[in-house]
């Protein structure tokens, strides 16, 4: 089998840049509309792999993108791209990929014809450009569609394209705006799979915004909360994700037996729909609880340590 | 027999390590992208046929006034590269009104213009490329007819060589004044559309615009017609250089009213030439400058408010 260089992380001109600085920085980063307070005083970085921008609507999180891409002028502080500030620099916009979360599609052209555009318009000759277009539509999924207009498109497949058209100019760093906006479940874990494919094989660094945090927590390596323009929280997944002293027994019958067994043996247990949650004192009580399920006879599924979900970061469960 | 065999590998994803040509090469994508737009190229065929038929008129109607000025001596004045501006000059505004839309108001209909703006180019290169692209339409447009018209006179002539000698200064002559119709044509109804996200509507407002304004100029420039001696008369022709519009004094200022005239006063101004309809009469009464100027008003005043609205454009 043969591998490519981009498997093993060379083959990218731009990795001696992001290795040096963060892809990028927030310093103080502010941005207000009237008396509306979208971002206060942020500060943080984003380096290379995926990271994930959580927060619930309206947090400020499609503004602190609209500043990274310079599109917005902050109210004070700066965003930086590479080290430039974003709306001093045109340039550096040759190395970011955007996929807004909006309708941004056009209905006449081919997804070919498209994205062979956008290429061109991100500074790729008109050859290079071809041959960029259909390399990326065969890794979206698309290339047996390429040549028709986007107007037929469904839903799961114009987000492919804009997709696409984000990693057409082969970015350093690409801003997924609530990617799986509109799909069915179907949809989202596909375009979930293409997403961690594009920053695990592809090498591409992303910052994944989203309010859903099933998607951050499946696919982020790294994490930052936006909470009301202020970051509650940063750090990687796993630190959110960790164990707690909790254990989780699953069963698929007998769960009203198994429940009297385990308070009569003492054992500090609760039911969380079809779960049994066992607050845990000792490592001994593995073995009364193994003893439980087999006197109530029940079939027993699963016996894991529970772990803190990202939803714990809006109950309070991390502090 | 050989026996080929072959094995396909999957190389995975490949980085570009071609060239980047930055703001220049995204500029030039925008240009051509406007040009086949307005072209209709890469489209449906019924984005072809307005611009098909608009070709095809600039070049009948070239070839038409080319054929009258070789026919034999008919004792009626031939035509000029004036007078064929005024004939494909009302083509020239229905074919600004309806495509000049197409090249910006599906953009932002359609949310692409978001697209645009994060990549490598500023909003000024964005409009100026949509600017430039209608611009290098309606110019290929302006010259082929006019070419065409210059080489029938001078091949119609009964010495062509001559003609070529004393006529040569026509050629720089009705280039400008074709640039000046092309600026124009392109830059108002580029700025109506930057309004409106709807193509017919912006097309209807700029159509609506030339027609109205032509009529209530047509109106309140007339001479009264009963100070005028009878049709066909000798003094016919001199008493309506000379006639004062209803209007009075105001009529040849009202004149600049007619907006789709506009470049016209100025075309007629480079090519020595006088039109005869009413309101080319009175605005021929102001000094020289007052409509060069009222054209560059209107041009740069309506292309800082296409860039204006563009500027406030937020995502």
């Amino acid at each position: 089998m043969q591998i490519a260089l981009s498997q093993i992380g060379m083959g990218n001109p731009h990795e001696s840049i992001h290795r040096m600085i963060p892809l990028l920085e927030a310093k103080g980063l502010a941005k207000h509309y009237g008396t509306t307070i979208a971002l206060e005083s942020v500060d943080f970085q984003v380096h290379e792999g995926i990271t994930g921008l959580l927060g619930h609507n309206g947090a400020g999180k499609s503004t602190a993108i609209k500043l990274f891409l310079g599109i917005l002028t902050p109210t004070s502080g700066s965003a930086e791209v590479m080290g430039k500030k974003a709306c001093e620099s045109v340039d550096v916009r040759a190395h970011l990929g955007y996929m807004p979360e909006h309708d941004c599609l056009p209905s006449n052209p081919t997804a070919s014809e498209f994205l062979t555009h956008m290429a061109q318009v991100s500074g790729l000759p008109p050859v290079f450009a071809r041959t960029r277009a259909a390399d990326i539509l065969r890794h979206v999924g698309l290339a047996e569609e390429r040549y028709r207009s986007l107007g037929s498109f469904s839903t799961g497949m114009k987000q492919r394209v804009k997709l696409a058209q984000a990693l057409v100019h082969d970015p350093t760093l690409v801003l997924l705006d609530e990617a799986t906006s509109g799909l069915d479940p179907g949809g989202r874990e596909e375009m979930l799979d293409l997403i961690r494919r594009t920053g695990k094989e592809f090498g591409i660094s992303i910052l994944l915004s989203s309010h859903l945090m099933g998607d951050i927590e499946r696919t982020c390596d790294r994490i930052i909360v936006l909470d009301g323009g202020h970051i509650s929280e940063a750090g990687s997944v796993s630190r959110f994700t960790r164990e707690t002293q909790n254990i989780i027994v699953e069963v698929d019958n007998n769960l009203d037996e198994l429940m009297k067994i385990m308070i009569r043996e003492g054992i500090n247990a609760t039911v969380e729909g079809p779960l049994v949650i066992v607050e845990l004192d000792s490592e001994d009580q593995y073995d009364t609880i193994r003893d439980a399920v087999v006197e109530a006879d029940a079939t027993l599924r699963r016996l894991a340590p529970r772990r803190h979900g990202l939803a714990d970061i809006f109950r309070g469960g991390q502090s | 027999m050989t026996e080929y065999g072959g094995e396909v590998f999957d190389l995975g994803y490949q980085h570009y390590d071609g060239p980047r040509e930055g703001r220049m090469r995204a500029r030039k994508a925008i240009w051509v992208n406007g040009m086949r737009t307005a072209l209709g190229l890469g489209q449906g065929a019924r984005a072809k046929i307005l611009p098909g038929i608009l070709f095809g008129i600039v070049i009948l109607v070239a070839v038409i006034m080319s054929l009258i000025a070789a026919a034999p001596d008919s004792g009626e004045e031939l035509p000029t590269h004036a007078d064929y501006y005024r004939f494909i000059s009302i083509v020239l505004l229905i074919f600004s009104a309806i495509i000049a839309p197409e090249l910006l108001c599906p953009d932002r209909r359609e949310g692409v213009i978001y697209l645009y703006l994060v990549r490598p180019l500023t909003i000024t290169d964005y409009v100026g490329g949509r600017w430039l692209a209608f611009f290098t339409v309606s110019m290929a447009l302006i010259c082929t007819g006019q070419l065409i018209l210059f080489i029938g006179f001078t091949l119609g002539a009964d010495e062509s060589l001559t003609y070529l000698k004393d006529n040569w200064l026509d050629v720089p002559r009705f280039l400008s004044a074709g640039l000046v119709i092309a600026i124009f044509t392109t830059t108002l109804p580029l700025v109506v559309s930057a309004f409106t996200t709807r193509k017919a509507y912006a097309a209807a407002f700029v159509i609506g615009l030339f027609f109205i304004t032509a009529i209530i100029a047509g109106i309140v420039t007339e001479c009264d017609q009963d100070e005028l001696p009878s049709r066909g008369s000798p003094s016919y022709e001199r008493a309506l250089e000379e006639c004062e519009p209803q209007t009075g004094e105001w009529g040849k200022w009202f004149g600049l009213v007619s907006i789709g005239e506009v470049p016209g006063h100025v075309s007629d101004i480079i090519m020595d030439d006088e039109n005869e309809s009413p309101v080319a009469r009175q605005v021929r009464k102001l000094p020289t400058i007052i409509p060069i100027l009222w054209y560059l008003t209107m041009t740069i005043g309506s292309g800082y408010i296409l860039w204006r609205r563009y500027r406030r454009l937020t995502v």
